[in-house]
């Protein structure tokens, strides 16, 4: 039984289309993995306790906190990081245009919570109510908003989304 | 402890199983890994060998049978909270579950055997799966026990998370008509309870046959209130049945919390305040299909 212990996992992920070969360490992070072995330091480090949000990543199409996930345990897996997000013209994606507009970010720190969890809110509820909305963010801490212009820039991005929507998808 | 951890990924729960048997200790179970990841990150659990349990297909899975929903540890929050066996014989663990902390990112990693094996007293499942009489099936060392979920939780050796593995969680269907709620006190818009109370009633005629109720996050272990709900049987719900439930559940925390969450007085009282606001919204919405 002895031989199923290991001392590293190498790893499959498929990152913002891009297949990677990864030796993940027993106890890594999804965080450090994606921060310091990918070198995509848009994924923010903040609580490590899964209070903020700020390390928010779409792992195979569900958002969840990448502190919280050990490397190891994915052998293989989709990711999307918010250097994922742009279209591929370089252009703010429509969610993320809708929170330029409305002052949705300040410093940025949590911007990768915010916007992860606006998408699969709206992928899920593309005209949400403000409750929806206000379970949507739960998983993020923001200080410097007072969420206010959150909420707006949700809403914007269901609107832009609605417009677009029939026109051109994804 | 050891500077270079070691890993294993398992493919079937009696390899799994026969490994941590092999084990002299020092090693961790991992799934999802919300609950440890934070006593990783911060240094404050340094295992020697982490058991990757995500690959076994036994842990997996929602199924009913013979009036029972079988539901697999891995089960993540986001499962329970959509699926529709969940959702029919289930209702008041999906709500329960819907209410966890964390947000949807915890939600959809987060998984049902890691919740109940955290033994935590401000999580939101164990008092809904109390109320609701599960059970659990546990491997260890090659052996599955079936035990239920109040035994465990009062048993200090069960040795969950290092030495065995909670395989399944097994719950009656919640009988047509019964009444049910899960109600949270929230000092702030955090995730925790101040208090927490999970209820279930059967009425006949307008008066109460039958219930259940768990109280949460307001001592070290979840208290079964049955001793304070037992004056309820045959009467109809009143305010004076109200009032009296209220008053008799502080009483039932003999060593409260006093935390972040408020202090101990305070949390023996707001006790009877959850316990009544529960059974008041399970009895309005008991016989209601």
């Amino acid at each position: 039984m002895d031989d199923l212990l290991v001392q590293s996992v190498l790893v499959q992920w498929r990152v913002n289309g891009k297949l990677h070969e990864i030796e993940a360490m027993p106890g890594m992070s999804l965080l450090d993995a994606v921060r310091e072995q990918l070198g995509l330091t848009g994924t923010h480090m903040g609580c490590q306790t899964g209070h903020c949000g700020a390390c928010t990543v779409m792992l195979d199409g569900r958002i969840v906190k990448s502190c919280l996930t050990q490397a190891a345990t994915l052998p293989r897996a989709e990711i999307v990081t918010i250097e994922g997000l742009k279209r591929a013209d370089g252009t703010l994606n429509p969610v993320q245009q809708a929170f330029w507009d409305e002052a949705g970010f300040q410093c940025g720190y949590c911007a990768p919570g915010m916007l992860l969890s606006a998408m699969e809110l709206l992928a899920e509820h593309p005209e949400p109510t403000d409750a929806q909305i206000d379970t949507g963010l739960a998983g993020n801490l923001c200080r410097c908003t007072g969420y206010r212009s959150l909420v707006r820039a949700v809403k914007a991005a269901a609107r832009k989304l609605q417009d677009t929507s029939g026109q051109t998808p994804g | 402890m050891s500077l270079y951890p070691s890993f294993a990924r398992p493919n079937s729960l009696a390899q799994a199983s026969e490994l941590l048997a092999g084990l002299s200790g020092g090693s961790v179970i991992i799934a999802g890994g919300q609950e440890i990841m934070p006593y990783i990150n911060h240094g404050a659990m340094q295992p020697d060998i982490y058991i990757d349990i995500g690959g076994l297909k036994e842990l997996r899975g929602i199924s009913e049978a013979d009036g029972v929903v079988s539901i697999g540890a891995l089960t993540v929050h986001r499962e329970l909270q959509g699926n529709a066996i969940v959702a029919e014989k289930l209702p008041m663990l999906a709500d329960a579950a819907s209410r966890a902390g964390g947000g949807r990112q915890v939600h959809n990693r987060a998984t049902l055997g890691g919740n109940l094996v955290a033994m935590h007293p401000l999580y939101d499942i164990a008092p809904a799966l109390l109320a609701l009489g599960a059970e659990v099936e546990l491997v260890k060392a090659g052996e599955t026990r079936r035990t239920s979920l109040a035994a465990l939780m009062h048993e200090t050796s069960h040795g969950l998370g290092s030495e065995a593995i909670l395989v399944r969680v097994l719950v009656p269907a919640m009988a047509a008509g019964t009444g049910w709620a899960y109600e949270k006190l929230k000092l702030s818009g955090g995730a925790y309870g101040s208090a927490n109370a999970a209820a279930t009633v059967q009425l006949d005629a307008g008066r109460i046959t039958a219930a259940t109720l768990m109280i949460g996050a307001v001592a070290d272990r979840i208290i079964d209130a049955a001793a304070a709900v037992q004056g309820l049987i045959g009467q109809a719900w009143t305010a004076a049945a109200a009032e009296q439930l209220e008053l008799r559940c502080p009483a039932l925390v003999k060593q409260p919390l006093s935390d972040q969450q408020g202090s101990g007085e305070w949390r023996q009282a707001m006790a009877g305040v959850v316990a009544r606001r529960a059974m008041a919204a399970a009895v309005a919405r008991a016989g209601q299909k």
